[in-house]
């Protein structure tokens, strides 16, 4: 299952501590393929010894999100203690500490796992807040030279970051070993951290934090306000800072605070800013401790309708909460000169906030890491911000931030002066280039195996380009189909350019991917145009659409070229039917995929029904006769259901179950390219599928299902209307089970069926209620 | 001469005949209307608007107001005939029987607007403010206020005004400066100068409540910080009558081009006492709520010129003996022939019959959705029928006002030169007719207002209530025979306007200097398709009356000829209009302003 499992060094893990870390680390290894020990301790009452890790497990069964991606990656994970079971780490290659933040208790359970484990195992620590040197203090040459740090985000299967931090005396092959194992197997972005306090990410998190709460209390601006500030003008989520100390819990950053005051060396400027407010240790005092506890800076008061409140800094009592008027214009649009140049508390707040928060990390480079880019990444991905702190700066203008900095009497940090009126970054020769520490710029190198569209881009121009779409030249004679539009929608504009670049392939190159650098690969079709054509009553336009989609999808699944799908994130509706299509699929592990037109009174219209047919007629699980497979595919389609990840698409055979799985995001279109690559040589075009129908009898067949789940409550009445006509279609409309239904009638069936449901007034209802909700409308 | 007979059947005709599958459906809230009750308050308006208001049509226009020492004087028997029209409940026919109203369906009120209109114009306003006024204050205002004032109100016994614009200030109303103070009582002081304030002033009721934009002291600049406050002219003692003068003066009365026999005041309001009507702030939104229900009956007022002034010239184009007939004498007694014979005067007539009933018959179909609106007990029809309103009321409100300008230019040019002499009484229309294309929003900005914000709501959701009826009919008389050319005539039309629209939508997210280009074009092609619509389905209904035998043959081939008539002669300017919205914005603002 996973790419890892045959050749990689690490072949078993085991993670001590089955806290919400240790456990969430267990299960992301689990994901990956690999079997994980997960151990903890002996609990004081109880007879059974490994209640702990099993309670672990077992909840993590019923979290949402879901640490694991799938029922058998659970299987993988075995429980234990480490009274009894601690022996078993000889069977492991790398270790993971992952227990409370105390060096006692640290120290005494590596003293434990020095005694049983083999040399070369890795051992490594998710501590937070404590150095290296400390941890590793009493233990041998040979365990220093297997010991580091590897810091994990939480949740660890949703947070790509990973801090590693080595010790002067930590085995460089011990470190890759364990880097590439997180690189390729969990998924995750390495950054390489000095051993310095917080490490990068948390460092900075706590310094903006800090200084948020501060300047909001120092200037008396709402706590509304200040989000409304520090949120998505920033570039940063919209949480903003009091939301986001809600979410991770007030009573943490007592604690954060304490760590850090004891660690960061004197003359560290976190030390002038460390303050505690009375306000929040009343709250903490009182279990206002955020959304785990009574309620945080903001809550809903149940007592008064649901009534969304906020707490006033200067009195410390909850109000109705206010819509504050945020920064407008450029300034709330992600200009941050305009942002912190903004007259009145906006400005001030922000030039507080990000300006103090830019000095502090740009004096970080090189103590607490090596270059800009390290510090950028720890921040994009450890706590999603849009831009890094040098990136930030670049925006602002480096000399600009100095001239400010120096002008109000503020320490210049040295970076600053080193870029003068440069930036940090530039892109040359199309290469993105970041300034060195010599102040010369250089190539920023992607690990092997990592192939972006965003480089690719910057350093060519697009094979055919319009509104929704692209086609770029990756390499080697493959080209990658981009979607361009909002939410990568589908259009015609996109089904244009697929028959373009079908055309252009066949003349000039070997394969086709189908891939973006988005966060979703496709929403599918741009609801938001179809229900303009709705209204307007232009049935003949949709129907082109609708057809021009079928005839896109199919040319693609019967070009002559092999055409690799490589989806990451979201892909639904027509973004999973373009899946369905290709020849093979190289999947993002990260995969939310489904046919969900039903959730808005539509039907697959781009050939996904025929597609879904075919795979699981075509399933050995499945009994014989035609209906299994229909009854099957009516189940997953009428309840609009989306895979929670790409395992779990493969059981839904959204997947085929040779389709890949690459679990970095960052490797998906190298290994998407590989994968086209070794389809190339001998490539035939599959043969189109006949498919034999049950017809009426199963259309009656589905339809008692469905009101089965009408009788339970369960489905709406027009829930059976759109079910009837997925069932019509699925089950081959005037089919006989005599005679076989051709592709392109099956075709035929599903764009006039679909037709007649667009036309339906609970299906413009259901529509329009998504695109100005965001929810399905249950009618 | 001003000719005028209430067009009765036709107006049955589009209430009971017409729109009765529209969708909106039978609205049991309004079953008491009974036909004959209907056509019973149809004739008694048409009485009072033949009878008493369109004898002072000319006598008024020729008189005028008059200020004197402060006071406004309505022409001579205005006030006559306004406690005549008061007395006989008139004023009270559409308003909510909770404050004294009759509750009356629109469908049958917008009908007797029209022909108050048609009487005679410059009357109609008084009342009509007074509607207006009541709205706003029904909708926003507190109980007390309600309580106090709307009864009074309904009645006719007190008048309302509109207070928005001022001297500097009209179609932005977020420049304007009156100013409203608090006092300790909840009252406020409010001061400031309007103008263009119909009906301001005058001598009809015992009192005039004045509806008056102005910004509280903490207001933000803008649009975002108008409230809107209820001042009237005297302070009413506690039992209700009106008690001292409340510091609202008129500075003016404006000499206008027509509507002369309505006062147009200029007034000023020194400290004058006053009450917040709605929220701190919000006073837009309770003055658009109002502006909205007068936008229709404007559009209404075109009609109602739009219709005498045909009536007028179909007298007169009867009676004038010029010319002999293209096809040989018509009239070999006389020394000529009527010029009615002549075709390009039976075009000027066809195209005034045509421009009055359809826009009688959208007008039915929007008046229904007004009643959907208010009485339907389905939230869905409610809907649909708020979106269809939203929708339609910039295009009744400017084609209306158009085609009646429209209608009153060709009676003059009907007359010929005697059309020029005031004394033919049909220039008065063209001057009268003229300000409904300006007045509760420019034509230009009900135009804006379709585009900008009408079309793009929700995703196109307005148009949906009007694109899938007319969708619909299409596809289910696509295969008639006889009517096929009719069909296919809208189908056409009606795809321009779904380009169109689909055009406007995309270019005009982009560039919305490309959406104002379009929009006048844009509104009249709706406008044509949306009269089309209601000609061929009269077409239909017309063929089959004649078909199963009728008492009124002649009004359904009458009907049959004009709707013939419009889709042979008016209906292919979609075409026109289209190919303006396809040519865009580029030669329009090609030349700098220094060239003109």
């Amino acid at each position: 299952m996973s790419p890892l499992s045959n050749e990689s060094a690490i072949k078993k893990v085991c993670v001590i501590g089955a806290g919400t870390m240790g456990a969430g680390i267990a299960a992301q290894v689990a994901n990956a393929g690999v079997p994980v020990l997960l151990l903890d301790i002996v609990p004081r009452d109880g007879a059974n010894r490994n209640a702990i890790a099993e309670g672990a497990v077992a909840k993590m069964l019923k979290t949402e999100p879901a640490p694991f991606m799938s029922k058998s990656a659970a299987k993988l994970v075995e429980t234990g203690n480490i009274e009894d079971h601690l022996d078993k780490i000889a069977e492991c290659d790398w270790v993971v500490e992952a227990v409370i933040e105390r060096l006692d208790i640290k120290q005494g359970l590596y003293a434990k796992i020095e005694a049983v484990k083999r040399e070369g195992t890795a051992v490594s620590s998710n501590t937070s807040t404590i150095p290296l040197g400390q941890l590793v203090e009493g233990r041998s040459d040979a365990f220093r030279r297997d010991f580091l740090i590897t810091h994990f985000f939480n949740p660890p299967r949703y947070m790509r970051l990973l801090e590693i931090v080595t010790g002067p005396e930590t085995d460089a092959g011990v470190a890759a070993k364990v880097e590439r194992f997180a690189d390729v197997a969990m998924g995750k972005t390495v950054v390489k951290a000095n051993d310095t306090p917080g490490f990068i990410a948390n460092r900075i998190g706590t310094y903006w934090i800090q200084l948020g709460l501060n300047a909001a209390f120092d200037m008396g601006i709402t706590v509304e306000l200040a989000d409304a500030i520090a949120g998505k003008p920033m570039g940063v989520p919209k949480t903003g800072i009091f939301g986001l100390v809600d979410l991770v819990g007030i009573d943490l950053m007592p604690h954060l605070q304490a760590s850090l005051t004891s660690t960061l060396a004197k003359d560290d400027p976190y030390h002038a800013i460390a303050r505690s407010h009375p306000l929040i240790e009343k709250m903490i005092g009182e279990g206002y401790t955020g959304r785990k506890g009574k309620g945080g800076f903001y809550r809903l008061n149940k007592e008064m309708g649901r009534r969304k409140e906020t707490v006033d800094l200067a009195t410390g009592e909850y109000r109705e909460t206010v819509r504050a008027a945020g920064p407008s214009g450029a300034a709330g649009k992600g200009d941050l000169r305009k942002l912190v140049e903004t007259k009145g508390k906006v400005g001030e707040y922000a030039w507080a906030v990000l300006g103090g928060t830019l000095a502090y990390a740009a004096g970080l480079v090189p103590s607490a890491a090596g270059d800009v880019v390290a510090i950028d990444d720890a921040m994009k991905l450890g706590y999603n911000w849009k831009a890094g702190p040098f990136e930030m700066i670049d925006k602002l203008g480096a000399a600009w931030l100095a001239a400010r900095l120096e002008a109000e009497g503020q320490p210049v940090p040295e970076i600053l002066k080193l870029a003068g009126d440069r930036t940090f970054y530039r892109v040359e020769n199309g290469k993105r280039q970041f300034l060195g520490l010599d102040g010369e710029y250089r190539d920023i190198v992607r690990p092997e195996g990592v192939l972006r569209l965003e480089d690719i881009k910057l350093a060519s121009k697009p094979l055919l380009k319009n509104g929704s779409a692209a086609l770029w030249d990756v390499g080697d004679g493959v080209v990658a189909l981009e979607f361009t539009g909002k939410m990568n929608a589908l259009d015609g504009d996109v089904m244009k350019l697929i028959v373009e670049a079908i055309g252009l392939v066949k003349a000039q190159y070997k394969a086709l991917v189908i891939y973006n650098d988005a966060d979703s690969f496709s929403a599918g079709a741009n609801l938001g145009l179809a229900l303009f054509a709705l209204n307007i009553a232009a049935w003949s336009e949709i129907e082109k659409l609708v057809a021009g989609g079928q005839m896109a999808y199919k040319g693609l699944k019967y070009a002559p070229f092999p055409v690799v799908g490589a989806p990451a994130g979201l892909a639904v509706g027509g973004g999973c039917e373009i899946l369905l299509h290709c020849d093979a699929v190289q999947a993002h592990a990260e995969l939310y995929t489904g046919l969900v037109e039903c959730g808005v009174g539509l039907i697959p219209g781009w050939g996904g029904n025929g597609e879904m047919l075919d795979r699981w007629q075509n399933n050995k699980m499945m009994p014989k006769g035609p209906m299994p497979a229909v009854a099957k595919v009516f189940e997953t389609v009428s309840t609009a259901s989306v895979s929670r990840s790409a395992a779990q698409a493969k059981e839904m055979l959204f997947l085929r179950p040779d389709d890949a799985i690459t679990m970095n995001r960052d490797r998906l279109l190298y290994d998407a390219k590989q994968k086209a690559l070794s389809l190339v040589e001998g490539y035939t075009p599959p043969e189109p599928p006949h498919f034999r129908l049950p017809g009426e009898s199963g259309r009656v067949a589905l339809g008692m299902a469905a009101d089965g789940f009408h009788k339970q409550g369960k489905a709406t009445d027009y829930d059976l209307v759109v079910s009837d006509a997925l069932a019509n279609v699925l089950s081959g409309g005037e089919a006989d089970l005599v005679d076989t239904v051709s592709e392109q009638e099956l075709l035929k069936l599903e764009r006039e069926t679909f037709m007649r449901l667009v036309r339906e007034p609970r299906s413009i209802a259901r529509v329009e209620h998504m695109l100005e909700t965001g929810k399905p409308l249950r009618n | 001469m001003q000719v005028y007979e209430a067009p009765l059947r036709d107006m049955r005709f589009v209430i009971h005949e017409l729109h009765q599958d529209d969708g909106f459906g039978e609205i049991e809230a309004l079953s008491e209307f009974t036909p004959d009750l209907v056509d019973a308050v149809l004739e008694e308006a048409a009485k009072v608007a033949t009878e008493v208001l369109l004898p002072l049509n000319r006598s008024g226009d020729i008189e005028g107001c008059t200020l004197e020492n402060g006071v406004v004087r309505t022409p001579k028997g205005f006030k006559e005939a306004y406690d005549m029209f008061r007395e006989g409940g008139w004023c009270a026919l559409a308003s909510d029987p909770e404050w004294g109203g009759q509750g009356l369906p629109e469908t049958v009120n917008k009908m007797t607007e029209e022909m108050i209109c048609s009487a005679n114009l410059s009357f109609s306003l008084y009342p009509g403010l007074t509607h207006g006024a009541t709205t706003a204050i029904e909708g926003y205002a507190s109980d007390e206020l309600k309580q106090f004032y709307l009864p009074k109100m309904v009645s006719g016994d007190w008048s309302g005004t509109m207070c928005l614009t001022e001297p500097h200030c009209g179609t932005d109303l977020g420049m304007l400066r009156t100013k409203a103070v608090p006092q300790d009582d909840g009252s406020y002081l409010v001061s400031g100068s309007k103008i263009f304030i119909s009906a301001g002033e005058h001598d009809l009721t015992e009192n005039i409540v004045h509806l008056v934009l102005a910004r509280l002291p903490d207001a933000p600049e803008g649009v975002k910080g108008i409230s809107l406050f209820l001042v009237p002219k005297y302070l009413p003692k506690e039992d209700g009558t009106p008690g001292p003068s409340n510091g609202v003066s008129v500075a003016a009365i404006e000499h206008k081009m027509g509507l002369k026999a309505s006062a147009t005041c200029q007034l000023n309001f020194d400290g004058s006492t006053g009450w917040l009507v709605g929220k701190p702030h919000k006073g837009m939104e309770a003055m658009f709520t109002m502006m909205n229900t007068e936008r229709v009956s404007v559009g209404v007022q075109g009609l109602g010129v739009g219709e005498a002034a045909y009536q007028s010239a179909v007298y007169y184009a009867k009676e004038r003996l010029q010319g002999r007939s293209l096809s040989g004498v018509k009239n070999p007694g006389g020394p000529a022939d009527p010029i009615i014979v002549h075709p390009d005067v039976r075009r000027m007539l066809m195209i005034m019959r045509a421009n009055n009933e359809g826009c009688r018959a959208l007008g039915g179909w929007v008046s229904r959705a007004l009643d959907a609106e208010r009485h339907a007990s389905d939230p869905e029809v409610k809907q649909r029928a708020s979106d269809f309103i939203a929708l339609m009321t910039p295009v009744v409100k400017a084609l209306f006002t158009d085609l009646g300008y429209e209608n009153a230019n060709l009676a003059v040019q009907v007359y010929g030169g005697h059309g020029f002499i005031s004394e033919s009484g049909v220039e008065q229309y063209v001057r009268d007719g003229r300000i409904a294309m300006i007045y509760e929003g420019t034509n230009g900005i009900q135009a804006l207002d379709l585009v900008g914000r009408k079309l793009p709501a929700h995703m196109g959701r307005n148009l949906r209530s009007f694109f899938h009826p007319v969708s619909r009919f299409i596809e289910a008389n696509k295969a008639d025979g006889q009517f096929k050319p009719m069909i296919e005539g809208l189908e056409k039309a009606f795809g321009a306007l779904q380009l169109s629209t689909a055009t406007i939508a995309q270019k005009g997210m982009k560039d919305p200097e490309e959406a104002g280009a379009a929009a006048t074009d844009y509104l009249r092609l709706m406008g044509l398709v949306a009269m089309g619509y209601c000609f061929a389905k009269s077409a239909l209904i017309a063929r089959d009356r004649l078909a199963t035998g009728t008492e009124d043959a002649a009004f359904y081939k009458a009907k049959l000829a004009t709707a013939q008539f419009f889709f042979d002669r008016i209906l292919p300017q979609a075409t026109t209009a289209f190919l303006a919205i396809k040519a865009g914005k580029a030669s329009m603002m090609a030349l700098d302003e220094a060239a003109f």
